[in-house]
């Protein structure tokens, strides 16, 4: 294993874009974590995220991780260019005949992404502990790491993410073809997600739709976008504003949706491995 | 004769078949010459005995071994088509990603990028070498391991007079340290210099497995001239040695069947009164010899 993080070591950290790119990457997202000290003039309108109930406790780990999770398409292009270089480059073929097996490239590139995602959730966590310490209005012990899993679910949603993209990679070898395959993925889970809600919703009668379509569970929820989505329910509703609106926010944990990513995630590296296998180099 | 290689039956289908049912043997300390025209199924033929090809049937053991595995690859050392690196990095850090996949000490990388007379550019980004110098960068990655069986593919492709030469000194210097080398080439010469074996490829099917000398069933022929043509010729024929006596570019070459040194030829010929005024005894270049292979062969 240490040999395999040496290798991509030397493969990506002598490669300027590379480094330059992941550091600016985790400035950015540190940055990004501040963003609720900052005043926003929306419409004449004073918006402060902080005063928002952005850092307090326990909503802090749903506000913090998904505005953070917004960045890892930054963090997917550079693992996508990495895993796509070695193709282009024909570096996985050369790779192959100096002695390195299949899963040994899997593995290796698998650990790359499991070393960015994990230092992208731990500064998340320090980050925004501290920020929550400095800034929650309530500072109750049991509250402070109440919702503590969303920081879990942060690093799943980010592996299972950067899964796909590396399955995309193998499979499509050109980043441009990753791209565009991820943007049909996308395209087609909110398609068939759509074409689900209408077919069912139209045999619901109109009293009880809003209350059906919280509680219904859809088969395209388990898509692999659709369930990491899930992982991290957007935060706006659980502002102060939204709840002027009398808006509540009610959130039930997405243990359907963890599972779905799990297995998506082994699909994709799985899925990875096997063509490399199949394909002739 | 230890065998490091031994092929059963190799075929391998894509839309069309690429390389056809062949088989043959490699012996360690010579050097293999693998020669057929593009597209006879060279680097197929590598792509699968390195593993990066799934073979459609057939067998190969390497070191005694089935198949290849990525201990297997760690003994080989191979460079295929062409020179593959990492264009960004410099010589130095592609030779020690090569040593960590192989497991091979960094202490041999400027060893290896000594003997191929690139130790000065070693800092400098493989993308600003010039074709000659990836080349040779790619057999000192291939030699980085002290590998005992070397796979060279087309190894003088696109190098001018002077890269050719300088890839083929270093060959022989490898060969000379007994190490079994395996090149691929469309080039005859190029394996006429350096080989002692040779298969030889055609649409896939080897039409030819063993040393050079036997590719050939004829014991070579002479070329004479002499004063008097016709007299040289009909004396040539009473002489009942020869199999064809034939006039060609003013010289007389005649086809040995029972062989005879020049020396004796010249004393006999000089006895019948015919003082000749060029004599040389020949083999057919490697290149008749393929030529007449893939006649013979025709498919």
């Amino acid at each position: 294993m240490i040999r395999l993080l040496k290798l991509e070591y030397l493969k990506n950290l002598n490669y300027v874009p590379f480094k330059v790119f992941a550091g600016l990457y985790f400035v950015i997202l540190v940055v990004l974590l501040f963003i609720g000290l900052i005043d926003f003039d929306i419409f004449g309108q004073t918006i402060n995220l902080k005063e928002q109930g952005m850092y307090d406790f326990p909503g802090v780990w749903n506000f913090t991780t998904y505005t953070v999770a917004l960045l890892k398409i930054f963090l997917g292009c550079i693992i996508v260019f990495s895993i796509c270089q070695e193709f282009s480059n024909r570096m996985f073929k050369q790779n192959v005949i100096d002695g390195l097996s299949r899963e040994e490239f899997i593995a290796s590139k698998l650990l790359t992404i499991l070393v960015f995602t994990a230092f992208s959730t731990f500064l998340v966590f320090v980050i925004a502990f501290i920020l929550g310490k400095s800034y929650s209005t309530t500072q109750d012990s049991h509250l402070i790491f109440k919702e503590v899993y969303f920081v879990f679910n942060y690093f799943l949603k980010l592996l299972t993410f950067f899964s796909f993209l590396m399955f995309l990679s193998v499979l499509f070898r050109k980043s441009i073809f990753v791209f565009l395959g991820f943007f049909m993925v996308w395209f087609a889970e909110k398609i068939i997600g759509g074409i689900e809600h209408i077919s069912i919703i139209k045999n619901v009668n109109d009293i009880e739709r809003e209350k059906f379509l919280n509680t219904h569970t859809f088969y395209s929820d388990f898509l692999p976008l659709e369930s990491m989505s899930r992982l991290i329910p957007s935060p706006l509703v659980r502002t102060k504003l939204a709840q002027i609106f009398g808006i509540e926010f009610k959130f039930v944990y997405p243990w359907e949706s963890v599972i779905a990513c799990l297995i998506c995630a082994t699909v994709f590296i799985v899925g990875s491995y096997w063509i490399l296998k199949r394909k002739d180099w | 004769m230890e065998k490091i290689l031994e092929v059963k039956n190799l075929t391998k289908k894509f839309k069309h078949i690429a390389v056809n049912n062949i088989s043959f043997d490699v012996e360690k300390g010579n050097v293999y010459g693998l020669l057929g025209p593009n597209g006879s199924g060279k680097s197929t033929t590598f792509g699968m005995l390195l593993s990066t090809i799934n073979p459609t049937s057939g067998s190969w053991k390497w070191f005694g071994k089935e198949g290849t595995d990525t201990n297997t690859l760690k003994r080989i050392g191979a460079i295929i088509e062409q020179p593959n690196f990492y264009p960004y990095l410099s010589a130095e850090k592609n030779l020690e990603i090569v040593a960590e996949i192989k497991g091979a000490p960094k202490s041999r990388i400027d060893a290896v990028l000594e003997e191929v007379n690139l130790l000065d550019r070693k800092k400098d980004a493989f993308k600003t070498y010039s074709l000659g110098m990836k080349q040779r960068l790619a057999i000192a990655s291939a030699l980085l391991a002290n590998p005992e069986v070397l796979i060279l593919d087309e190894p003088t492709n696109g190098l001018d007079p002077e890269g050719i030469i300088q890839i083929r000194e270093i060959i022989n210097k490898i060969a000379k340290s007994g190490t079994t080398i395996i090149v691929a080439s469309h080039l005859l010469d190029e394996i006429e210099k350096i080989c002692s074996h040779v298969i030889v490829l055609k649409q896939g099917t080897a039409i030819y497995s063993g040393s050079v000398d036997a590719m050939s069933n004829t014991k070579g022929f002479f070329e004479l001239k002499a004063d008097n043509i016709m007299e040289l010729v009909s004396v040539l024929e009473s002489f009942g040695i020869f199999s064809s006596v034939k006039e060609m570019d003013h010289l007389i070459i005649a086809q040995i069947s029972t062989d005879i040194s020049a020396s004796e030829l010249n004393k006999k010929l000089f006895e019948n009164g015919i003082s000749l005024s060029h004599l040389q005894k020949k083999r057919e270049s490697l290149e008749t010899q393929f030529l007449e292979l893939v006649k013979q062969n025709n498919l």
